[in-house]
Formats: C-alpha cells, sequence, structure tokens
C-alpha cells in the first residue's frame, strides 16, 4: 500500500518536472486584468465593456498583437462590493502579473482600486464609474477615465436645456450618490447659464423602487414646467413606463441622463414614451458615419445585439492599450503612461484623445429627444446635438484646484 | 378655504388610490411568505426570487404569445404555475427533508436558494434589462381626483387584490388543506399524530405560498424593467410587512401591506423629499407599539 502509495507520488513529482519548463517557455502575453460586477442588475452595462474589449482585442490578436504579444484577459467578478474588489485587483497584480488593470462599474470600488493602482504604479482604466472623484479630487498618474463622470454629464445637459424656454424646475432621482451628483450637476451649471431658473421642488426615492406612480403624481400637482429625472440603472427604464402609463410624458417634458440610450429604450420596444429628453456618450445609429456603420455591423455580427454605450468605453480601452504600449515601445509602465497622455485614436464616434492633466477620454456628448423611428422595434433619440468634450469637461484649472 | 380644503381631501384621496394599488403587489406577495412562515416555519429569502423569476416567466411567455394582451394573459395564467412547479420541486427535494431542523438551517437553505435562482436566472434570461408591455386594454390612465391621473393598470390591481384576497381566504377556511395547514400551524404533533399525512399538506401550502410570489411578479412586470435584483429590495419590504403583521397571519400580511404602501404614497405627498422614510417609521412605530405584530401571530 504504501509502496504504491510513494510510486504514485514518484510518477506524479516526473510529471510535474516534466511539464514545469513548458508552462514557463509559453508565449509571453500582454495581460490585462478586469474587475467588474459580473452578478446582478449591473451586468446589463458590464457586459456591454467586456464584449466590446473582446472585439477589440480579437481584431488586435489578429493582426499579430502588440509588439509581439498577444493580448490575454483575465476577469474577475467583484459583486459590486468594493472589498472584493480590491482583493480580486490586489491578486491581479500580485499572482497574474497583469500589465494594466481595468474595469468597475461602482465608483467605491473603482476608488479602492485607483489607491492600489497609484501604490503599485500599475495603469487602471475605469470603465464605468460615474463618480468625478476618480479623476478630479482623487486622480493620479495611474487612473485613466474611459466614460464621462457626473460633474460631466450634468454639465452636457445644462448646457442643452439652458438654450430652452423652461424656468420653473423640479428635481427627482434615485437616493443615492449618482443620483444626487447628476442632479447637482445639471442645476449648478444650468443655474449659471441661466439665471432665470428656479427650483419648485424636489422628490427622491429609494434605489430599486418599483412604482413611481406616487411620486409621479405628486410632481403633477406640483405644475412644474421641466423635471430634471436623476435615476440610474434599473430606475431608468421603470420611471419612463410610469411617465408613460400616468400621462406624464405627454405633459411635463423631463430630462434622463442616458434617456436616449439603447440600454434604457430598446427594452420597453414601442411602448417608450416619446419626447423624453436625454444625454449619452454612443449611440449605434449616430453619427450615421461609415465608422460607426462598421463597428455597430461587427459588434452585431459577434453577439447578436446592438452595440450600448459600454461597449464603446470596452472598445476604446483596448485600442489605447495596445497603441500605447505600441507608442512605447515596450511594456515599462511608465513609458506606456507617458505614451498615452494626449493620445489620439480614432474609434467608431471619430477620433478621440486622452486629456493628459486627468487622463479623462475626450468623449462628445449626445443630446436628443426619444422618437419612433419605423427602421427600429424600438423608439431612439431624435434631433440630436453634439456637445463636445470641451465644451463639458471641467478644464484643467478646475481639475487642478480640485486636488488641492 | 373651502375650495382649498376640497382640493387637498381630492388629492390625498388621488394618493391613497395610487398608494392601495401597491399594496396590491405587496399584500400578494407576503401573504404567501406569511403562508409558508405560519405553516411550515420557513423564513423564505428565496421568496422574494421567486416573484423574480415570476417576472421574468411573464417576460418569456408574453414574448412567445405575441407580446400583445393576449401574452399579458397567458403570462398571468402560466408563469405563476411555471413559479408553482419550480417550489413543487424544490420542497420535495429539499424542504420535505428539513422541516425538523432549526429555523437557522433552513434560513441558510433558503438564502442559498436565493443565490442559485439568482445565478439561475442569469443564466436563462441573461443581463439584459427586460420589459412587458401593459395589456392594450390598461393603456393610459383616467383623471381621477384634482385632476390628476391614475393608470388604468393600477385600477386592474386595485381590482386584483380583493379577488386574491377572498381566494385565499375560501383556501384557508373552506378547503380540508386549508383547515389542516391551520391546525399544523398551531400544533403539528397533534396533526400528524391523528393520522393526517402533514408532508403532502405542508408541500401544498408551500406550493401556494410560492404561486403567490410567482402572481405578484407577474403583475408587478407590466409597470418595472424585469431585471436581476428586482428581488433584494421587494424581499425586504415583504419581511417588514410579515413582522409588522404578525408572523405567520396571512390577515397582518394584509394590514401591514396596506400600512406599508399608504404610508408611502401618503409620505410622498407631505414630503416628497424624504418620501422614502415614511413607510419605515411606520414599521418602527407599529413594532414599537407591538412587537409582536399587529395582529396575532402563530409562532
Amino acid at each position: 500500500m504504501k509502496k504504491s502509495f510513494l510510486i504514485v507520488l514518484g510518477f506524479l513529482f516526473l510529471l510535474g518536472v516534466g511539464f514545469m519548463p513548458a508552462t514557463s517557455h509559453a508565449a509571453k502575453t500582454l495581460k490585462v486584468g478586469i474587475v467588474d460586477t459580473y452578478t446582478g442588475p449591473a451586468t446589463a452595462f458590464t457586459l456591454d465593456v467586456l464584449d466590446g474589449f473582446k472585439l477589440a482585442a480579437e481584431k488586435i490578436n489578429a493582426k499579430g498583437g502588440v509588439l509581439g504579444r498577444k493580448i490575454e484577459y483575465l476577469t474577475r467578478d467583484d459583486k459590486f462590493k468594493p472589498d472584493i474588489g480590491l482583493n480580486m485587483a490586489k491578486e491581479l497584480v500580485m499572482k497574474e502579473e497583469v500589465d494594466v488593470l481595468m474595469g468597475t462599474i461602482n465608483s467605491a470600488t473603482a476608488l479602492a482600486i485607483s489607491d492600489f493602482a497609484k501604490a503599485e504604479k500599475v495603469p487602471f482604466f475605469v470603465t464605468f464609474s460615474k463618480s468625478d472623484r476618480i479623476n478630479m479630487q482623487k486622480g493620479h498618474r495611474y487612473v485613466f477615465m474611459m466614460s464621462e463622470h457626473s460633474e460631466m454629464a450634468g454639465r452636457a445637459a445644462a448646457e442643452a436645456l439652458a438654450k430652452k424656454p423652461y424656468t420653473k424646475y423640479w428635481i427627482a432621482g434615485d437616493d443615492y450618490e449618482y443620483g444626487h451628483s447628476i442632479a447637482n450637476g445639471v442645476w449648478k451649471h444650468l443655474q449659471q447659464l441661466n439665471p432665470k431658473v428656479k427650483l419648485v421642488g424636489e422628490t427622491w426615492w429609494k434605489v430599486g423602487e418599483a412604482d413611481f406612480t406616487p411620486y409621479i403624481t405628486q410632481i403633477l400637482a406640483a405644475k412644474p414646467d421641466f423635471v430634471i429625472v436623476a435615476t440610474g440603472g434599473s430606475g431608468m427604464v421603470n420611471f419612463q413606463k410610469a411617465a408613460k402609463a400616468t400621462g406624464f410624458s405627454e405633459k411635463v417634458p423631463f430630462y434622463q441622463h442616458t434617456a436616449i440610450e439603447a440600454s434604457t429604450l430598446a427594452p420597453q420596444g414601442k411602448n417608450a414614451p416619446v419626447g423624453v429628453f436625454g444625454t449619452a456618450n454612443y449611440l449605434f445609429y449616430y453619427p450615421n458615419s461609415p465608422e460607426n456603420r462598421a463597428y455597430v455591423d461587427e459588434f452585431k455580427k459577434a453577439y447578436n445585439r446592438y452595440p450600448k454605450v459600454g461597449s464603446l468605453y470596452g472598445y476604446m480601452t483596448a485600442n489605447f492599450i495596445a497603441e500605447g504600449f505600441k507608442k512605447a515601445g515596450s511594456f515599462d509602465k511608465e513609458k506606456f503612461i507617458d505614451a498615452v497622455e494626449g493620445m489620439a485614436i480614432a474609434g467608431p464616434t471619430g477620433k478621440i484623445a486622452i486629456r493628459p492633466c486627468d487622463h479623462q477620454l475626450e468623449l462628445p456628448m449626445y443630446f436628443g429627444v426619444t422618437k419612433v423611428d419605423p427602421q427600429y422595434d424600438f423608439l431612439v433619440g431624435g434631433d440630436i446635438q453634439v456637445v463636445p468634450a470641451k465644451d463639458y469637461m471641467p478644464t484643467c484649472e478646475e481639475v487642478k484646484a480640485s486636488r488641492k | 378655504m373651502d375650495a382649498v380644503w376640497v382640493l387637498f381631501s381630492q388629492k390625498v384621496l388621488s394618493q391613497i388610490l395610487v398608494g392601495l394599488s401597491r399594496t396590491t403587489i405587496l399584500f400578494i406577495v407576503s401573504s404567501g411568505m406569511s403562508l409558508i412562515l405560519g405553516v411550515l416555519r420557513i423564513p423564505n429569502v428565496a421568496h422574494g426570487s421567486l416573484y423574480m423569476i415570476g417576472a421574468f416567466l411573464a417576460y418569456s411567455i408574453s414574448r412567445l404569445f405575441g407580446g400583445g394582451s393576449q401574452g399579458f394573459w397567458m403570462a398571468l395564467l402560466l408563469a405563476p404555475l411555471g413559479v408553482a412547479i419550480l417550489s413543487l420541486i424544490a420542497e420535495r427535494a429539499l424542504f420535505q427533508h428539513l422541516y425538523k431542523r432549526e429555523h437557522l438551517m433552513l434560513l441558510l437553505l433558503t438564502f442559498a436558494l436565493s443565490l442559485i435562482f439568482g445565478d439561475l436566472t442569469k443564466l436563462v434570461w441573461g443581463a439584459e434589462y427586460k420589459s412587458v408591455p401593459v395589456p392594450q386594454v390598461f393603456q393610459g390612465f383616467v383623471t381621477v381626483f384634482a385632476g390628476l391621473p391614475l393608470p388604468l393598470y393600477n385600477l386592474f390591481l386595485l381590482a386584483v387584490g380583493p379577488v386574491v384576497a377572498v381566494l385565499l381566504w375560501l383556501f384557508v377556511n373552506k378547503t380540508k388543506i386549508g383547515k389542516i395547514s391551520r391546525a399544523a400551524a398551531v400544533d403539528r404533533e397533534m396533526v400528524s399524530a391523528v393520522g393526517i399525512n402533514v408532508s403532502l399538506v405542508f408541500a401544498a401550502v408551500f406550493v401556494v405560498g410560492c404561486l403567490l410570489a410567482g402572481l405578484g411578479g407577474v403583475l408587478v412586470a407590466p409597470t418595472v424593467s424585469v431585471t436581476l435584483g428586482m428581488d433584494h429590495t421587494l424581499i425586504m419590504e415583504t419581511f417588514l410587512i410579515v413582522i409588522m403583521g404578525g408572523l405567520g397571519n396571512i390577515w397582518g400580511a394584509l394590514i401591514g401591506a396596506l400600512i406599508f404602501g399608504l404610508s408611502q404614497s401618503l409620505g410622498i405627498m407631505i414630503w416628497p423629499q424624504f418620501g422614502i422614510i415614511f413607510p419605515y417609521l411606520a414599521v418602527v412605530i407599529v413594532l414599537m407599539i407591538k412587537p409582536t405584530g399587529l395582529l396575532k401571530s402563530t409562532w
């Protein structure tokens, strides 16, 4: 018994020794560690980031990769919890020795990983978190912001709303950081751009609120000209359904960030309310350029659905990682960051740069209003105005001042 | 002065109506939980997941039948049955072996089930938001008091609530299973001592309770986006309602749901900025006055 056990052990040892060199001689890859939420409601957005990234990475690998190395990505599920996310990021850096980190839809997780990335000097691309603290107050050399933050969304909406005749505003939203910061962003800048506006009231409901009817009847009773609705996640659709059912959308115009985006409109089919104002960083039908059409076709072919805003963040991130290392000419992380700062890459929505002072991707913002389009079996955004990035990004001076 | 008063009371009435339609769904789901809690003594954390699965099933079934009105009615009929079958499997395969264990064990099991159901839902339906359209007949709204709108679908919910309450009353008071289950809730050993197959009665009650969760899910589906995580907020509210009403007492669940739904809608009217705190405030007040819940607990 004991003897056979030893033989087996010896055999296994030999096997182990025999295989060991093979693994250490495996071709080196450019390793990207992705920490994001892959369980629960946030997956409606995070899977798009991942799919956009995969699409770009596969294309880059098919063309020979980056400086002779293929892009390899490892995903970790943070379950929407900052402590788990941080541990995952640590594991990816310490054990897997990834070259770059990316991900997180949870701002608290992004801030935690950002601190760690700064200490470890690992570049970290934030792909869906919306807190402006990530690259303003808490910004540093190693963190990059690939989506707009709530301050930017607010400014973009205020730019467009200031041109409208409304004066009596009501603010309503999900009672959490994102809701409040979107609402504050819009309101602060709207007041500056149009001093005539005044706030007649506010309503805040809990995140995940299922029934908006009692809130809507109250807002209607106050008769505002315009309502700023600061919802996120599933609240976007829930509010639109309630606005349609109560006739609210026909009586009072309202604005929601991402209201015109496919993630909000596609699930509702033809039943979404018409005339809702919204902003989005990406629309699969606008701009109707050959680049965007080609991207949409590729994405649809690969995943059998229209690309949403998250896919653009993921797609651009993969391309910046690849081009950054190519320009740096090596896998040195410091040289990579120097290379990426100020770099511009042509994507589906045109050539977009990363601003050196706060590492913000200079995405244009599209402001529009929901309408029926016979081409699609769901509503889309119409009357699109483009707000260029420079009009709604905080200035570099503001970024500097916030970091003091 | 009079005109102002009339307008105010009309606004209150309108908010009450809106609150009552929310109460309907809360009542349906929490009465199911209370039934299971009372008879089987299972604090079913997976109850919310069954509600979510009910909503997802409603989405699939309504799509299967063309997505229109017909789809909704078929979903209303079939989706709760689907949930009932799922719960029957869970009961026969897992719960029936564990009734003798302590509550903590059962709590852990149902918690595990809620995680499993959550991930299963993601596997089957994916992560995208789903939406069930409001059936044609209930699209639009009526203007009730003070010119404030009430969606027709909410009116439909207002009608469904009493129907479910009456059916539940008939089940508990007039059917044999109901009577046995009430007896079992009071003294389980005695019921089996007189030669009744308690195991089957328990299975039936469990399935009815879960069916109610599924029904709640179908009914809520046209008003919200059907999404992962919709179980979390509901399960909290449901537990609060069940505790407020008295553990295991389904009429307590009705009263709890009424307090919860009305305090919310009226709270929003009084103080829109902090409307969310009113239902929870109501729970605190009720539990301070009657820590065991408003009606007699079966525990």
